[in-house]
């Protein structure tokens, strides 16, 4: 179908205390009017891992265009041509630095600002985070600026690390040099945040809802309807596609309640987080794609589980806290259980790889206007080493990056360097960011 | 790298050289030799002259320092790269010709930005604790001069910049950037303080006879027909840098920028001290507390109050 007029960018389907908004579609293009404008906006998002990585199963022994992958990035192989690997990026200020003990707290702080955080539990001090001045920029646009996200509940106060505040280990975002943005760990909260028509569904929806067990599309059935008699037969696919996500991710929040009430009534996490890792993961995740999708927000950064965590993982039969593991003095029984446990988490990160990719937008896929980081803030967890990080982008910025490769850079090579890079491609410029000392080359197609 | 917060240890020393005479190889020894026996400490180690060989070397001569440790100290010892002048070499020397010893350095990205790496090891260097030894063109250091916030780290940790003078002449517009906008005291070796302090040759052969194999003997012996002495405006920068009070030489006027003089009475000690520390063996270093062992410490801490 072939109009003039186009579906503005910002359209909605509301109802009673919701609005959905809607994915990038066709109808939204003028006809014949392609101009750079119409292209997909570009988003990034950060996925931190802590307490490192075992290297030997993460970096492959060769550079250039990817091959068969190490182990723990083996989920990734079939999406191999979407993810470009760096090596020998490294965060200086995560170091020491004189400060002694505490790297899972600096590692953690100095992630996304580059600075060297204050040792303290009480007066904290680290910078702004590189994501939230690409926020402040480019989330005029959107509903939400920036998305904060997370799995594992933490306190925000006492000393997490040898001195180190826990604010330090457990958020990733800094709004300013002392506030960070703890994340949200409740998919029923984010559904409702993304959904509701404010921040949270009225009293009144919530109530009906819950009465009647009612998907928050049914509220907004009447305005589903009138916008799909002016879409053509593709759009139509492609809505019906995104309105059956949101129905199939509520369906797994109400599952993760049904579940949890069964369980143990009284546990402390809120009903709607699920027990089961992968299932927490998927749902994150999945309304991270959605949110993408919609465009309700181009920044996201998703702490899997705190920096320093001594999570078990009793879902691939590793009773053991995750932390104790990775102090591993070579042990290889308990190097192969970290190992375990570093490709537990690729496996779910592939998943939302796949997802990503499959959702078509614009010319390419959802994915390829995405950077998606995946990484952590320790390379050696044994050793606590901060050089040499487990960096991945997945997607190519919008076309940008020529993605399906090593990069291996040079030693000491800032991480701060990339995301310099990173912010050209959001459209935000600035010259130096944390200890940068350029912008990080060999990225591009060109 | 993490060091007790409470004491302060010795001297960093940043080692920017050219590696391309066998006085940069016999200056790099002399820093392993203090850095074992706690007089000094290597903060970083870059070579500018391009040369992939000389990176080689000088991360062979770390590890050949470092066999002595073993055990848990082994596990948890960390090797800070190499830095590397990118760009095609401004010189290749034949030294490095043979050099059969392990080391971890496979390409250029097995090494580091001199620029970069300098300035990472000097964040972590105690304020007015560091002294940086310059013997090879300033390039890397005009470099680090351009770096963004760069210059008040240098003025807020390094006390010294000792230049090796006839070393430097090879790039004459860096050195004059380095001359003019270097924030800390400059102390320049002259040629004439390296030739009348040669480094003994059958040292050589005497001293370092505990090692069957030694990186620096396989150089020295590379570099020249052997038997010969070898000049040492290197060395000289290096003893300076590392012990500018102990008397081994004197400085000409006043100011920030002096020149070394050499004492008569000082070249027995100075030449005494020179091949003692290049010769030094490598020693077992002291087990750096895994991260893990908060518990140990605080058990270690304890038995220490007891015992005063």
């Amino acid at each position: 179908m072939i109009t003039k007029k186009s579906l503005p960018r910002r359209t909605f389907l509301r109802g009673m205390g919701t609005a959905v908004a809607l994915p990038f579609l066709d109808a939204m293009v003028p006809a014949l009017a392609a101009t750079r404008s119409s292209n997909p906006p570009v988003r990034m998002a950060f996925v931190y891992v802590p307490n490192g990585i075992i290297m030997d199963g993460w970096n492959p022994d060769y550079e250039g265009p990817l091959g068969e992958l190490p182990r723990i990035l083996k989920p990734l192989e079939p999406y191999r041509q979407d993810f470009t690997l760096f090596g020998n990026l490294t965060h200086n200020t995560g170091r020491a630095l004189l400060d002694g003990a505490g790297d899972h707290g600096r590692c953690c702080a100095s992630y996304l600002t580059g600075v060297q955080p204050r040792k303290t539990v009480i007066d904290i001090k680290a910078g702004v985070s590189f994501d939230q001045i690409v926020a402040n920029q480019v989330g005029k646009q959107t509903r939400f600026p920036s998305l904060e996200l997370g799995m594992e509940d933490a306190r925000q106060a006492g000393d997490c690390d040898s001195g180190y505040s826990c604010a330090y280990t457990n958020n990733l975002a800094w709004k300013s040099e002392t506030q960070p943005l703890p994340p949200v760990l409740d998919p029923r909260a984010l559904f409702e945040r993304l959904f509701g028509n404010g921040a949270a569904l009225t009293p009144e929806a919530r109530a009906r809802e819950n009465l009647y067990r009612r998907s928050i599309l049914d509220f907004v059935s009447d305005d589903t309807r009138k916008l799909e008699t002016g879409l053509g037969p593709t759009d139509r696919r492609k809505l019906d596609e995104y309105l059956s996500s949101i129905r199939e991710i509520e369906r797994q929040i109400e599952k993760a309640e049904k579940d949890n009430a069964q369980i143990d009534p009284h546990m402390e996490k809120p009903y709607g987080i699920p027990a089961d890792f992968a299932e927490h993961f998927k749902l994150m995740t999945d309304m991270m794609t959605v949110a993408f999708q919609s465009d309700l927000t181009r920044v996201i950064t998703f702490l899997v589980t705190h920096e320093g965590t001594s999570r078990p993982y009793r879902e691939i039969d590793i009773p053991d806290g995750h932390h104790p593991l990775t102090h591993h003095r070579n042990q290889p029984d308990l190097i192969e259980k970290v190992t375990q446990i570093n490709s537990y988490h690729v496996r779910q990160f592939a998943a939302w790889i796949a997802k990503m990719r499959s959702i078509r937008e614009g010319d390419g896929s959802l994915l390829d206007n995405c950077m998606i980081v995946y990484g952590a803030g320790l390379s050696d967890g044994n050793r606590h080493l901060h050089e040499d990080l487990p960096t991945l982008i997945a997607g190519r910025g919008g076309s940008h990056f020529k993605s399906g490769r090593r990069i291996v850079y040079r030693k000491e090579t800032p991480m701060c360097n990339l995301f310099l890079a990173m912010m050209d491609r959001m459209g935000v410029h600035v010259e130096h960011f944390g200890d940068s000392t350029g912008r990080l080359d060999a990225l591009d197609l060109t | 790298m993490q060091f007790p917060a409470a004491a302060k240890p010795p001297v960093g020393i940043v080692f920017d050289s050219a590696m391309a005479r066998i006085d940069d190889v016999l200056a790099l020894a002399m820093l392993h030799g203090f850095d074992g026996k706690d007089q000094a400490r290597i903060a970083a180690v870059a070579v500018s002259s391009g040369d992939l060989r000389a990176a080689q070397f000088c991360d062979a001569v770390g590890h050949f320092y470092a066999s002595a440790t073993t055990g848990t100290a082994a596990m948890f010892m960390h090797f800070t790269p190499i830095g590397l002048a990118d760009g095609k070499p401004t010189a290749e020397s034949t030294m490095f010709g043979n050099l059969a010893y392990p080391n971890s350095i496979k390409s250029i990205n097995g090494t580091a930005d001199p620029a970069t790496l300098i300035r990472n090891a000097l964040m972590a260097q105690y304020d007015q604790n560091a002294a940086v030894v310059l013997s090879g063109p300033a390039t890397d250091l005009a470099r680090l001069l351009d770096m963004y916030g760069v210059k008040d780290w240098i003025t807020r940790k390094v006390r010294l910049l000792c230049v090796a003078e006839p070393a430097i002449q090879a790039d004459a517009a860096d050195a004059e950037k380095v001359f003019a906008d270097w924030p800390t005291p400059i102390v320049t070796v002259g040629r004439d303080i390296g030739e009348a302090l040669p480094f003994p040759g059958d040292s050589i052969e005497k001293d370092f006879a505990y090692s069957s194999a030694h990186p620096v003997v396989d150089a020295y012996r590379a570099y020249e027909p052997m038997p010969y002495d070898a000049p040492s405006w290197a060395m000289a920068a290096m003893l300076y840098a590392i012990n500018p009070n102990d008397g081994y030489f004197k400085l000409s006027g006043s100011g920030n920028r002096r020149d070394l003089l050499l004492d008569p009475e000082q070249k027995e000690r100075i030449i005494r001290t020179y091949i003692e520390m290049a010769s030094a063996k490598p020693v077992p270093r002291k087990p750096r507390r895994p991260p893990d062992e908060k518990k140990d410490a605080k058990k270690d801490e304890k038995k220490e109050d007891e015992k005063k």
